[in-house]
């Protein structure tokens, strides 16, 4: 055990101590401070006051309700329609604050941390890039040979770079989440320790706690990440091209949806990995892309892809002679 | 206790459908230095590479102090330390990251034997540098210094001479004599180039198309002053009056070209053979004598240096 925690921070030490690792941290940070900056600027991020929301929320109404008028006068755009579901939305939303008597959450840290769950999309991608290398750059830089004569079976140095590249994601995930919250709260104030926040839910509008909205969104997200993780530590031990593994695991993240509906027809459409990887799919009364699929399948058929991935990584790495390239 | 350090039994490698070591059976005793030469090709990286584990014998075995490097792997590569071809570390890290980096991969190195074997290869001014700037000497030290961190009862060093300058190489020498004398440490080392590390070895392997075709032993220089065959050029006339006498008191055949006859004979006895000639009112105008090296042997075995 103390000799695979030894090696496990041999691998942390060697992600963390190069400057293009540091250069993805600051690339987040940026991102993040850019979102507060451009939401304190666009937003009116203060407006329903103790004294004034009820009256705000039903002039927000008002105008929603105009807006709508004009939209059904001029029947010119098509997405019309599609806008004044979204208003209509909105109003019911701001009715279950009034007939509940709850005075919406001015916004903060916590909400500015859930929005920025669409982050997590970057850290997929910046875990995808060292799990890419973390294999291959050992071949490239030549170094696996002295990386594999040591008295230590390949299993367990394969296995310390696999969690090496979990631990990563762990890492920049925290990173992202307490960011977000100090950022948020020096431009939006803190909400408090239990925030609560009105949303669409299965059966209807529902109050609900800010902070499990954070975790459960952040942990679908999670779902993707492994997943394309573990595909790009694969390419990267089987082809020992890191350059490959990032260009593959990317584009397939990029254009995975796509796959997905242009196959969405066929018989087989379920069994695309792409097609499971969004259990969110399943959560508050949303409907399943492909009909007739369930969380159990799609949990079923992400275990029979990740087995695969590692079985395929784990065969090519410790099998394999290591030869001149 | 066995005195055998490493043992090859029969290994053999193929890849695909080419064979690349035909069946090398060889071993090395404790304390001795190992000299593996042989051309470009021909297999002496592959076989190191098998040595360590890093490609998979396709027959034979590779025991080191007894333990098989095919079922007891951990066992035996606890007793290697190894440079295989280029001495590449992490070049983002300093010369003190990367030991420490292999230090934590092997249980009981302490800092100070990673200091020790710094001195040792007289890094020590510049450990702390980002190896990216090492220049190829340096990194070759510090890939010595890596393969000595743990104690290996056998260092195998592939090319160790590469990049070095005389006064590096000599150096390396040095301290290649000194651990095996002092810590009885086996060394194996490549070369295609014998007058590299022909000093510094006790035996010689010469391979050539994954075949050893010739295992010697190297004698120390006195010996070889004195007993090694000398290659003897004199120029003296009558030129046949000295063959004939040579023959007939010496029995020896020597060749003539143009003013001087040549012949091999010992060093040591080379004075009495001129007091003899001059005895015989043989004119003498010049004697030259030229060492038979093992080099000269060398090419003999494997021939002209022909790739594949
Ligand atoms: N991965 C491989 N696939 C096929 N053939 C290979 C492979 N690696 C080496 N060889 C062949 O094996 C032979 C021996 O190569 P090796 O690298 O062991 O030679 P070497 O004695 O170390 O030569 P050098 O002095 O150039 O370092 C060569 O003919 C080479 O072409
Ligand atoms: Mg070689």
């Amino acid at each position: 055990m103390v000799k695979f925690i030894k090696l496990l921070i041999n691998e942390q030490l060697k992600i963390y101590i190069r400057k293009s690792t540091w250069a993805m941290y600051i690339i987040l940070a940026i991102l993040i401070i850019g979102f507060a900056a451009l939401t304190n600027t666009f937003e009116d991020t203060n407006k329903y006051t103790e004294d004034n929301w009820r009256q705000e929320l039903q002039n927000e109404n008002e105008a929603l309700l105009n807006e709508n008028k004009e939209f059904q006068e001029d029947t010119g755009a098509e997405d019309d329609d599609f806008y004044i579901s979204f208003n209509m939305d909105t109003i019911e939303k701001n009715n279950y604050y009034l007939e509940n008597d709850i005075q919406p959450l001015q916004y903060g840290a916590w909400q500015f941390t859930m929005d920025n769950r669409g982050l997590l999309s970057v850290v997929s991608l910046l875990t995808i890039i060292i799990a890419a290398g973390i294999v291959a750059s050992e071949y490239r830089w030549g170094t696996i040979k002295l990386l594999l004569i040591r008295p230590i079976s390949r299993n367990l140095v394969l296995l310390s770079k696999y969690i090496s590249v979990l631990l990563f994601a762990f890492f920049t995930l925290v990173f992202v989440f307490l960011f977000s919250l100090i950022v948020g709260t020096v431009f939006f104030g803190f909400e408090g320790i239990d925030p609560h926040f009105v949303t669409e839910k299965n059966e209807g509008f529902a109050y609900i706690s800010v902070i499990s909205e954070i975790f459960s969104g952040y942990g679908y997200s999670l779902v993707n990440l492994v997943m394309m993780a573990t595909f790009a530590f694969m390419i990267s031990s089987v082809f020992r091209n890191s350059t490959l593994a990032i260009g593959i695991a990317i584009f397939l993240m990029m254009a995975g949806n796509s796959i997905v509906s242009f196959f969405g027809d066929r018989e087989w459409a379920k069994y695309i990995l792409f097609a499971n990887t969004d259990l969110k799919q399943y959560a508050d009364g949303n409907t399943p892309w492909i009909e007739g699929m369930t969380m159990g399948f799609s949990i079923t058929v992400l275990l029979v892809y990740y087995i695969i991935f590692m079985a395929l990584t784990w065969v090519f790495f410790t099998k394999r002679d290591v030869a001149g390239q | 206790m066995s005195n055998v350090a490493m043992e090859l039994v029969n290994v053999k490698k193929s890849i695909g459908k080419k064979e690349i070591i035909k069946g090398l059976s060889f071993s090395i005793q404790k304390g001795e230095v190992f000299g593996f030469i042989g051309p470009n090709g021909a297999g002496k990286t592959t076989t190191i590479r098998m040595m360590v584990g890093l490609m998979k014998l396709t027959d034979g075995d590779v025991k080191i102090l007894g333990n098989s490097i095919k079922s007891n792997y951990k066992e035996a590569v606890r007793e290697v330390g190894a440079i295989v071809e280029n001495p590449e570390m992490y070049p983002f890290m300093s010369g003190w990251q990367n030991l420490m980096h292999y230090s934590r991969m092997i249980p009981g190195i302490s800092k100070g034997r990673v200091k020790e074997v710094i001195s040792l290869v007289g890094l020590e001014k510049v450990i702390k540098e980002k190896v990216g700037r090492y220049s190829l000497g340096m990194r070759q030290r510090l890939g010595i210094a890596q393969a000595l961190l743990h104690n290996p009862s056998i260092l195998i060093l592939d090319e160790p001479t590469n990049g070095l300058d005389p006064a590096g190489i000599r150096e390396i020498r040095e301290y290649i004599r000194k651990i095996a004398k002092e810590q009885q440490v086996a060394v194996i080392i490549s070369s295609h180039l014998l007058a590299e590390i022909e000093q510094v070895c006790d035996r010689i392997g010469i391979i050539k198309n994954g075949e050893m075709i010739s295992i010697q032993s190297v004698k120390d220089q006195e010996e070889l002053e004195q007993e090694s065959l000398s290659q003897v050029q004199l120029e003296v006339t009558p030129i046949n009056h000295a063959m004939n006498l040579l023959k007939e008191k010496y029995e020896i055949d020597a060749e003539v070209n143009d003013q001087s006859i040549s012949f091999e004979y010992n060093k040591a006895d080379i004075p009495k053979l001129i007091q003899f000639l001059v005895s015989e009112e043989i004119d003498i105008y010049q004697v030259e004598i030229s060492k038979v090296t093992l080099e000269d042997k060398f090419f003999d075995l494997i021939g002209e240096n022909v790739i594949g």
